[in-house]
């Protein structure tokens, strides 16, 4: 009955047991060599690393207890579905009593066997997300029993075309222009039937109070969010990285334990404001990251180098769907009908998104007015805009933020880099350089 | 001044060191130094109270801490100073956290800026460092503060390893590269392939069809002047301009860069007449930066 018995692949290669065995067991081993440094890197640069992350780093082990605790629902009944960008709707998910888990690939090592079935030029989460799908490697996207695809940039368009070789995905067409009334509408429809699917996958129905209760979840867990968020704004209690992992590792989570857990951290973190006991030094450089998601673990070798980097910045904001566009937005609901909430959903995830994939007549003005605000709240003084190679729409709009940030006399930084480990000692060099220009405005 | 130059290497450049004459250091003045350990070439200079007093430069080996010592002993030696008497060591380049004797480690960035502004003053607004392996566009301030920098992928097109082996390749010594470059009664097409292995080919194609030696290495170098002009371009071209590292001695390159972008950049000070060598403005940076970093410590 599988469905790669009945369907002939068009993209993905025929790879023996063997060979996919071998690659992954290598692979896979790794992997958590680099999670666990990654980890040990952050609690060296942070001797008096908080308490609460402790439970971070369990959740960050992506082979770990996250992955037995999806298994065993799994084997209960319950339904998990996957998804690629922050534009899937997780109420209706949770709401349909079903796990979401974001799948996108952060491995540089299954970026060069996606290499076999797309092009180098392509940008490497897709080829990342499509080389662990062919070892089989990630276990929440083998775990997942459909995948939401949804259609932003070229790369995602065609992920989801290449990933239905071997699994369910359900395509959903996101409109380029946002400030229309005809977008609203086609995307609420394609929302209305994304519920459908779901409802139908699972067997479970959404109803007005299941879907209230979501909504309401999902509401907390912005709140947690927000307030860690706001914890970063004055002078550093936590390390970015810490943040930025506490932020992704909602996207595989369990929804209220993360909320709970977040809470800890930031009740931990207030008493450290109280104390002014400061994780770095007041006056180290503040950044601000935006552009290219960086998914966790191998794609984490800027943040290393901003916090490790001599001299040291501290990240203290950023603005990519890895990170605070996460759960920034609530959905904003009048009256809890069903239609009312489906409308409200359709609304969040259109209208708050500043995905770079969006024109409109104002331009991406949604995003400026994003990064603008980010850095007068949190007070940054230099932001390093980060595209990897084939991230084009990203690489696209660079010019027009940096003149944005020009005309506030904020110093930025475009940092262009794949998954590869290779070129860290160039990378250190201008991450280095560009802080010691922060610096400089001040000190020298 | 001398060093014994194989015949066969014709990649090899000069190295030497060099005390300016006119400077007494006593034990009362402020001694610091510069290290910049690069990818081809290491530098290393002493500054009493700022001024340059002594310089050297050296190939890099493959160990980064031998070059560094390597450097710096040439800058000290016939001074009468030893490793004491520096109060304070900038280390900066690629192997700048490889450098033991350094009180501070500091981007090759940030030290270009500063020697520049240092070697041709304050009115110097955009740098571009041609070092071994990368490129550097840099825009300074009239203090020699970085405002902004660009910096190319890794590949060696246009680098000071990329001229050595064109200078195998071709047979033409290094330090003569730019001139015979200039050799050719009209400008060819740059080769069409920027990086250094298929450009090779490409030259070996030419040199097939009867390409003279000069048509070749000036197609060469206009490329890489080509793609030099665009990072200038790309960060912000604001007079006045200078070229730091190896290839500002490429008379061929900074020519090309002068044609394409249509500005003249500050003339390259002649090390032969014992002026200051931009190839070791990092170096000279790190001196300087050494110093303010030494006053501050005192203050606090």
């Amino acid at each position: 009955m599988s469905k790669e018995k009945t369907v002939e692949r068009r993209y993905l290669p025929e790879i023996s047991q063997k060979e996919m065995a071998e690659l992954k067991n290598t692979v896979k081993t790794a992997s958590q060599k680099i999670i666990a440094d990654n980890i040990e890197r952050m609690k060296k640069a942070d001797p008096h690393r908080p308490e609460a992350m402790k439970y971070f780093d369990d959740i960050a082990n992506l082979f770990g207890r996250r992955q037995q605790e999806i298994q065993a629902e799994k084997e209960r009944g319950k339904k998990v579905i996957g998804y690629m960008c922050l534009f899937a709707p997780t109420e209706l998910i949770l709401a349909a009593d079903a796990i979401p888990v974001r799948v996108n690939s952060g491995w540089y090592d299954t970026s060069k066997v996606g290499d076999r079935v797309v092009p180098v030029e392509v940008c490497p989460v897709i080829r990342s997300t499509i080389g662990a799908k062919m070892i089989e490697l990630s276990p929440f996207l083998e775990q997942s029993d459909a995948l939401i695809s949804v259609l932003t940039c070229d790369g995602m368009t065609k992920l989801g075309e290449i990933l239905s070789d071997q699994t369910t995905v359900w395509g959903m067409n996101v409109p380029r222009v946002k400030d229309s009334n005809q977008s609203l509408r086609f995307w609420s429809d394609e929302i209305k039937h994304m519920k459908a699917q779901i409802e139908s996958l699972t067997g479970n129905k959404i109803t007005r109070k299941s879907l209230k209760e979501a909504i309401a979840n999902s509401h907390r867990a912005t709140k947690a969010f927000r307030r860690l968020q706001d914890l970063r704004k004055a002078n550093p209690v936590i390390l970015g990285r810490d943040a930025m992992l506490v932020n992704q590792a909602y996207s595989w989570d369990d929804q209220k334990r993360w909320t709970e857990k977040t809470e800890a951290l930031c009740a931990e973190l207030e008493v450290r404001v109280q104390q002014k006991d400061w994780v770095c030094s007041p006056d180290t450089p503040r950044i601000m990251l935006t552009g290219t998601p960086m998914f966790w673990p191998d794609n984490w070798k800027l943040p290393a180098l901003v916090e490790e980097g001599s001299p040291s910045g501290v990240i203290v904001a950023d603005e990519q769907c890895s990170g605070e566009r996460i759960l920034n937005d609530p959905v904003g609901v009048d009256e809890w009908s069903m239609d009312d909430m489906l409308n409200a959903i359709s609304e969040r995830y259109l209208m708050a998104s500043t995905c770079p994939c969006f024109t409109s007549k104002d331009g991406n003005e949604d995003r400026i007015n994003w990064l603008l605000n980010k850095v007068k709240e949190s007070n940054v003084q230099g932001v390093i805009y980060y595209v990897i190679r084939g991230c084009m729409l990203y690489a696209m709009e660079y010019s027009r933020v940096k003149k944005a940030l020009d005309k506030i006399n904020i110093p930025v930084y475009y940092l262009d880099t794949e998954y590869t480990r290779e070129d860290v000692g160039q990378l250190k060099t201008r991450v280095e350089a560009f802080l010691e220009l922060l610096n400089a405005r001040v000190d020298f | 001044m001398s060093t014994t130059t194989n015949k066969e290497e014709f990649w090899r450049w000069h190295e030497y060191h060099r005390i300016m004459p006119n400077i007494k250091p006593t034990n009362k003045d402020l001694i610091t130094a510069g290290v910049d350990v690069g990818s081809v070439g290491s530098k290393a200079a002493v500054m009493v109270n700022g001024q340059a007093y002594s310089w050297g430069i050296t190939r890099t080996g493959s160990n980064s801490p031998e070059s560094a010592k390597k450097a710096l002993n040439y800058a000290l030696k016939d001074t009468g100073l030893e490793l004491t008497d520096l109060k304070y060591i900038v280390g900066t380049g690629y192997g700048r956290v490889n450098v033991p004797m350094a009180n501070k480690a500091i981007t090759e960035i940030a030290c270009h800026a500063k020697g520049a502004n240092y070697i041709w003053g304050p009115s110097v607004r955009t740098v571009l460092d041609v070092g071994g392996q990368d490129i550097k566009a840099i825009k300074i301030d009239p203090t020699g503060r970085v405002v902004s920098f660009l910096m190319n992928d890794k590949c060696a097109a246009g680098t000071g390893r990329g001229m050595e082996v064109f200078a195998d390749l071709l047979q033409i010594p290094i330090e003569e590269i730019g001139t015979t470059s200039l050799k050719v009664e009209q400008e060819p097409e740059p080769v069409s392939c920027t990086c250094v292995a298929f450009a090779k080919t490409e030259a070996i194609g030419l040199l097939r069809k009867g390409w003279s030696k000069e048509k070749v290495l000036a197609a060469y170098t206009r490329a890489m002047a080509v793609r030099m002009a665009n990072l200038i371009n790309r960060v912000g071209l604001e007079p006045d301009l200078v070229v730091t590292g190896g290839q500002s001695k490429n008379v061929g390159i900074v020519s090309r860069i002068e044609t394409i972008l249509g500005v003249k950049c500050l003339p390259t000070p002649n090390w032969r007449e014992g002026a200051l060598d931009p190839m070791a403005a990092g170096a000279f940076g790190a001196a300087l930066l050494a110093k303010a970093l030494y006053e501050k410590e005192q203050q606090t």
